[in-house]
């Protein structure tokens, strides 16, 4: 047995050049580690943990805001051209208005963005590109643009396609289940409204050009109006509703459509015929939108040039307003994505902050394994395999607080919705946040692990 | 026949730069240890003892000078070839058993063949025998802390046999333990000589350098072997 002993121990010389650890035996050093030290891997990770949080969550945002957005100008044409007069004398005023409703008249235009009209003061202007006109000159003479108008823009303007005239007004609204009056957007349009707007009906059908012709008292409800006065849009139909004491039938509702930019908003509206808008709510000194459609949105700006010359034909003196859906949509993507640009802008900082902090950590910590280090030294571990190791450590706490801030960021989702503000988590974000993650931590871990794999053996061996 | 020679010295010069002057601190040193001697290095404190260990141990390179451990030139070798012989030709046994706190008994063993590239299954199996020859296999799952002095230098001496070196190199094997547990250990030493393992110790007390079959003296940076010692 002694023997046996002996042949055992007996010392075996073995040669070989160099050596190196297997990395399955590294990963469970540093699981060993790390799974010693849970509340420094937790304290260390919280930059990383905000910064993961932070992008995942920006990167929501700015797809929340790219669909809201995108949702918003859903029901936009982008070819379309919204052409308005801005009314500024004051000499022909009160003319011709029943019921004393003067100036409540607006250009209703694309719902979406449009609408920028002589009742709302020109509240369109300067904002977006495309557009024409300078509201420092008075328009003096009273212009009301008509269907007259768009049909010499049809006949000399080349590529517009489709052309309509809208007005939105307020009135008092009654019927229903209603207890008492209420105000409500009334908007005057024409037959093809629907077609040029997008819309679509949910029940019923929309406004004929009968019903313009004949000045029919009939009228089609947005959803939520439907909702309002009637409960839902099923009991709307065919019922009265009484605007300005005058009572119209309900032709048809319109489908939900959201949240528009700006202009009309057509879930909230009752839309009636054009010409019976005009006789019997808001009299002839109406200030409607002329919307015409582009046939080719790549032509848009041409097309405008046009129109100008075309209405400086005709009024010479005058000075229209247009804007162009296209050019709304793209400045509203930019200002998104400006948006979005600055607080990733903020999680870069984040990141680097967290990454200083990792560091300082490591280095703390490199200087508390010292010892450790000077006994892997003193048994051969190589300069590599400490590198390795030390850098495996800052990339798995790096992991846990990026793992911990996709989580944090999924939990704090529901506080951000409940502040309106639309976030749409995704696979991708978390993946980007994960991976963001473990590059600040290897990056800023990666100068303590060198420091710690280049300690002399003997200075780290006899490290207090 | 003569027998194969572990540790061959000659000449080695080493010394420590205090400001603009150069301190030397190991002069001339020519030495050597047959394969299966227990040679004590004895030398009080400030006497070089521990940079020549260094320098034996691979963990420190002369300033000129040569130096072949088992016929492998490490005069000649930079920081890859030295952790090669750090891990496959010398095992250290230190004075404060230098074991990983944060490892239990068992990964503190285990990690020369680890760090040679065995996989933990694999190293845990070459282990077991030693273990079980030092009498700390019930032991192997506590932490350092837990363990007594000599519990401890029973597990650094593991740790030094696990990866079969040429040479077994001991720093004050003794020196933090109380005088029963030194004893055991000094036992052990002459246990593991008797096997045929080649041992070097270094140490201060004339006590402990009796247990070895040579001693060497080392004084101011310079060694005599036996009688030669000048008075």
């Amino acid at each position: 047995m002694i023997t046996g002993f002996l042949l055992l121990f007996k010392p075996r010389l073995v040669r070989g050049m160099e050596i190196n650890m297997k990395i399955s035996e590294i990963w469970k050093l540093v699981w060993l580690n790390l799974s010693q030290n849970k509340s420094k891997v937790i304290l260390t990770s919280t930059g990383i943990l905000v910064g993961a949080a932070t992008i995942m969550l920006v990167l929501a945002i700015g797809t929340g805001g790219k669909l809201e957005v995108a949702e918003q100008f859903k029901n936009l044409n982008a070819g379309a051209i919204d052409i308005t007069y801005e009314y500024n004398g004051n000499e022909m005023s009160g003319g011709g208005m029943p019921g004393g409703r003067m100036g409540q008249s607006s250009g209703g235009g694309m719902p979406g963005g449009m609408g920028a009209g002589a009742g709302q003061g020109g509240s369109g202007m300067g904002g977006f590109p495309g557009m024409f006109g300078f509201s420092e000159q008075t328009n003096t003479e009273n212009i009301i643009l008509s269907q007259e108008d768009l049909n010499t823009l049809k006949e000399e303007v080349s590529g517009i396609s489709d052309g309509t005239l809208s007005y939105t007004s307020n009135a008092d609204v009654d019927g229903g289940d209603l207890e008492e009056t209420a105000t409500y957007t009334i908007a005057g349009v024409q037959s093809n409204y629907t077609q040029i707007s997008n819309l679509e009906m949910a029940l019923g059908e929309f406004l004929t050009e009968e019903d313009n012709t004949y000045k029919e008292k009939t009228c089609v409800l947005g959803w939520q109006t439907a909702k309002d006065i009637f409960g839902s849009a099923m009991e709307a139909y065919d019922e009265t509703v009484y605007i300005d004491n005058r009572a119209y039938t309900v032709s048809g509702v319109l489908e939900e459509i959201g949240t528009v930019a700006s202009g009309i908003s057509p879930d909230d509206a009752i839309f009636i015929p054009y010409e019976t808008g005009i006789k019997y709510l808001t009299g002839k000194n109406v200030s409607p939108t002329l919307t015409v459609i582009a046939e080719d949105v790549d032509q848009v700006n041409a097309v405008m040039e046009q129109i100008e010359t075309v209405l400086a034909e005709s009024y010479p003196e005058a000075v229209f307003t247009m804007s162009d859906a296209g050019s709304k949509m793209e400045a509203a993507n930019q200002s998104n994505e400006t948006l979005t640009l600055l607080l990733i802008s903020m999680a870069v900082i984040v990141f680097f902050v967290g990454g200083i902090g990792i560091m300082n950590v490591l280095f703390v910590s490199v200087k508390e394994r010292t010892n450790e280090i000077g006994i892997l030294k003193a048994i051969g571990c190589s300069q590599k395999d400490i590198l390795v190791e030390f850098l495996l450590e800052a990339s798995c706490i790096s992991l846990v607080g990026a793992i911990l801030g996709v989580i944090c960021a999924a939990g704090i989702t529901p506080l951000i919705e409940y502040f309106s503000v639309r976030v749409e988590l995704s696979v991708s974000g978390a993946v980007l946040s994960l991976a963001f993650g473990i590059l600040t931590g290897t990056v800023f871990g990666f100068y303590p692990a060198l420091k710690a794999s280049r300690l002399v053996p003997v200075v780290a061996l006899n490290h207090e | 026949m003569d027998k194969k020679k572990i540790i061959v010295m000659n000449g080695i010069h080493k010394g420590y730069r205090l400001g603009e002057d150069m301190v030397p601190v190991l002069k001339d040193i020519h030495f050597q240890v047959e394969e299966g001697e227990y040679v004590a290095i004895l030398g009080p404190s400030g006497s070089g003892k521990t940079t020549l260990m260094n320098i034996i141990g691979c963990m420190d390179i002369a300033d000129s000078g040569e130096y072949y451990l088992d016929g492998q030139p490490v005069h000649e070798m930079e920081e890859k070839g030295l952790n090669r012989m750090r891990n496959k030709e010398i095992g250290f046994i230190f004075q404060n058993y230098q074991l990983i706190p944060t490892y239990n008994i068992l990964q503190n063993i285990m990690m020369p063949l680890i760090v040679r590239g065995m996989i933990s299954k694999e190293a845990k199996e070459k282990c077991m025998e030693t273990i079980k020859l030092l009498g700390i296999d019930h032991r192997l799952e506590h932490k350092p802390n837990e363990l007594s002095g000599g519990q401890k230098q029973r597990a650094s001496i593991a740790r030094a046999l696990v990866g079969e070196p040429a040479l077994l190199l001991a720093d004050e094997p003794t020196g933090a333990l109380d005088s029963a547990s030194g004893r055991e250990v000094l036992k052990l030493f002459q246990k593991l000589h008797d096997m045929g393992h080649t041992i070097v110790m270094i140490t201060h007390d004339m006590n402990v350098a009796k247990t070895a079959g040579r001693i060497v003296h080392i004084v101011d940076g310079q060694l005599y072997e036996g009688d030669s010692l000048p008075q």
